[in-house]
């Protein structure tokens, strides 16, 4: 396993009047030896695109790649040592399972006996020790995608394991026990793990660490945890959390910040002028209904209620028209009521030009 | 519902009615023909039983043409197929020049077959064509291409090599340009080299692509008639004489319009169930088991 260095990377597919039209920007990252990250953002933000630079799929028009100090930004796929799952299982069909798991030793010209012992030892971890002779082209989907990520870890010279949503395919009940059995395996060896996704759940489960991806650059890299209390940009309010993060139009008068006319809280930054525009954050799970109206509540009309089971999703509109969202465990109220909501003011963010403020 | 029943066969009919005249009347005729003396001397649909097919049963000769078929079909498709598939692969990944190289591997599919015929026929010409001055340039001294019954068949091969390879290479080409990216580039990751990826990834995933380039060209190449008839006329000899000609022969110049129907309905019979048999086989061989 080893450290992975991103430094100055950056890919432009094509250029616009000379300019490199980047799909992802120059970027410095550095993922550390053991451990887990996800690369979150919607469609086309340029997650895959770096995930195959990693790789050697592709070479960056930009920047080097280094793997444990090593430059290996101009390496080919075969000699970087990764192992990578793509989104659909490859697996050689006709192979048995134990084939497919022995192929890459194989092509690395190791002896037999020891082929056989790596082979079985990687076959009890992802617990397919039992189909080892039945032919790859007969299973399930998970259970391809099991083999396509054991032939990454049978080899003892990986560096990193590259996944490229390996579970779209895969059914939801399936989806959940295979991405338990990824993250205990990947815990229990220790392996640098990237794991590339659009779905927040799988990226906040599985990694220590996730990348939120925008528009080809990252906008911010930090725990599950911080990306759902401290989003450093509107994008990752917006993209983590469900449902998303409510954003509405607020004042600057004096470093206090008001929200019609009512105050939310202070700005620790200065350099913020009166009467800028600034944008309020909050989490639709800091909105509370409150039983009466105090000064730091304000008034509003229930447009929607979505019952989940164990919560529901309120749509509240404010006098000015804005809609806010909040999440109730109970005592959810009936649409067409009104009520007095209030926010919790140590949660509630600042964003002035999409940027995160104090 | 019964109307609905009535309306359904109303919309079918104009299908079923085409279906009939196209393809199920001259078939049905034929057999009806088969059972007749029909010939030069008494046209007409007389009932003489089964006394064309007794005849077939001892007609050495027809039999011969047959497995003569047998042996020509399988050799060239055999060839076609490598070949093609060797075209493909090596312009499957060919960025410069793509277009104009795989127009000009299509040209000998599009030409005239009794054109293309003929000209071989002047290159395989024994004092006059060029493949016997570039057989002494090589010291091979003089082939009898066309006089010899061995040369003859080889003749008769390599014409329809030439002129079907560049359909198996459009159809394999296509195959190979529809194959996913990922188990190549698993394999590139795996460390698989050019020949473990190709038996591994690239032949396996085109076996149901293989099998149905192959199927068509079998039943096309069972069909051989015009390069046979300008090349070597069957000769020397019968040595060259495939069943079509054959039936050609006893049908168009002797006028056995009854004993040639006779041998269409066997021989088409016969094809059926071989090409049942073979197509069969290769599914289960190339695809099932996956190589």
């Amino acid at each position: 396993m080893a450290k992975i260095e991103l430094k100055g990377v950056g890919h432009a597919y094509n250029s616009i009047n000379g300019e490199p039209n980047y799909a992802l920007h120059p970027l410095d990252l550095t993922w550390k030896d053991g451990g887990t990250y996800a690369l979150l953002g919607p469609s086309g933000c340029g997650k895959s695109t770096m995930l195959n630079i990693v790789s050697g799929i592709l070479t960056p028009s930009k920047g080097q790649i280094l793997v444990d100090g090593r430059d290996v930004t101009q390496l080919g796929i075969t000699k970087r040592n990764i192992a990578q799952v793509f989104q659909f299982p490859v697996v050689y069909p006709a192979k048995t399972v134990y084939e497919n798991l022995a192929f890459p030793l194989r092509c690395a010209g190791m002896e037999r006996s020891k082929i056989d012992k790596r082979v079985i030892e990687v076959a009890e971890l992802l617990n397919l020790d039992g189909i080892l002779q039945s032919r790859a082209r007969r299973l399930t989907p998970d259970l391809k995608q099991l083999i396509s990520l054991g032939r990454g870890l049978v080899r003892d010279d990986v560096a990193v394991i590259l996944m490229d949503e390996p579970l779209t395919v895969i059914d939801p009940q399936l989806k959940f026990s295979l991405r338990r059995k990824l993250r205990d395996i990947s815990a229990r060896h220790g392996h640098t793990l990237v794991y590339v996704t659009h779905d927040q759940n799988e990226a906040m489960t599985l990694a220590e660490q996730v990348v939120v991806m925008d528009n080809g650059r990252v906008v911010q890299m930090g725990t599950p945890q911080e990306l759902f209390e401290d989003p450093m940009h509107e994008h990752v309010g917006y993209f983590i959390g469900s449902p998303s993060m409510n954003f509405l139009n607020g004042k600057v008068t004096g470093g206090v910040v008001s929200v019609m006319d009512l105050p939310v809280g202070s700005l620790k930054q200065a350099g913020i002028a009166d009467g800028e525009g600034i944008k309020v954050g909050i989490r639709p799970e800091f909105v509370h209904i409150q039983k009466s109206e105090t000064k730091a509540s304000c008034f509003a009309k229930v447009v929607d209620v979505q019952d989940l089971g164990n919560n529901a999703i309120v749509s509240v509109k404010l006098v000015d028209e804005t809609n806010i969202k909040l999440k109730l465990r109970e005592n959810a109220p009936s649409i067409g009521s009104t009520c007095f909501i209030g926010f919790e003011p140590p949660m509630v963010r600042y964003f002035v030009d999409g940027v995160a403020v104090q | 519902m019964q109307g609905l029943t009535r309306y359904k066969l109303l919309f079918l009919l104009p299908g079923l009615l085409i279906l009939l005249g196209i393809i199920l009347f001259p078939l049905i005729f034929t057999i009806r023909v088969s059972f007749s003396g029909w010939d030069a001397i008494r046209p007409g649909l007389d009932w003489i039983g089964g006394t064309n097919y007794g005849r077939l049963f001892v007609d050495g000769r027809f039999w011969q043409s047959l497995s003569r078929l047998g042996a020509i079909a399988l050799t060239s498709v055999m060839f076609e197929y490598l070949f093609g598939f060797g075209l493909a692969l090596l312009v499957w990944h060919q960025v410069r020049f793509r277009r104009i190289t795989r127009v000009l591997f299509l040209i000998p599919m599009m030409t005239t077959p009794v054109v293309m015929a003929v000209i071989w026929r002047t290159i395989f010409h024994e004092s006059l064509g060029p493949a016997n001055d570039i057989a002494g340039m090589l010291g091979l001294g003089t082939i009898p291409w066309l006089t010899h019954s061995v040369w003859a068949t080889v003749v008769v091969i390599l014409v329809d090599v030439w002129q079907w390879t560049p359909f198996m290479f459009l159809l394999l080409l296509a195959g190979l340009l529809s194959l996913p990216k990922e188990p190549f580039l698993a394999a590139a990751i795996d460390g698989a080299g050019p020949i473990r990826t190709f038996f591994n990834v690239t032949f396996p995933a085109m076996a149901p692509i293989s099998v149905g380039a192959l199927i068509i060209r079998l039943i096309e190449a069972s069909k051989i008639m015009e390069t046979v008839y300008v090349i070597t006329s069957g000769g020397p000899g019968t040595s060259t004489e495939t069943s079509s000609y054959y039936i050609f022969i006893r049908g168009l110049r002797d006028f056995q319009i009854g004993y040639a129907a006779a041998l269409s309905v066997t021989y088409l019979v016969i094809m059926i169930v071989l090409l049942t048999i073979i197509a069969k086989i290769l599914t289960n061989t190339l695809v099932k088991s996956g190589v």
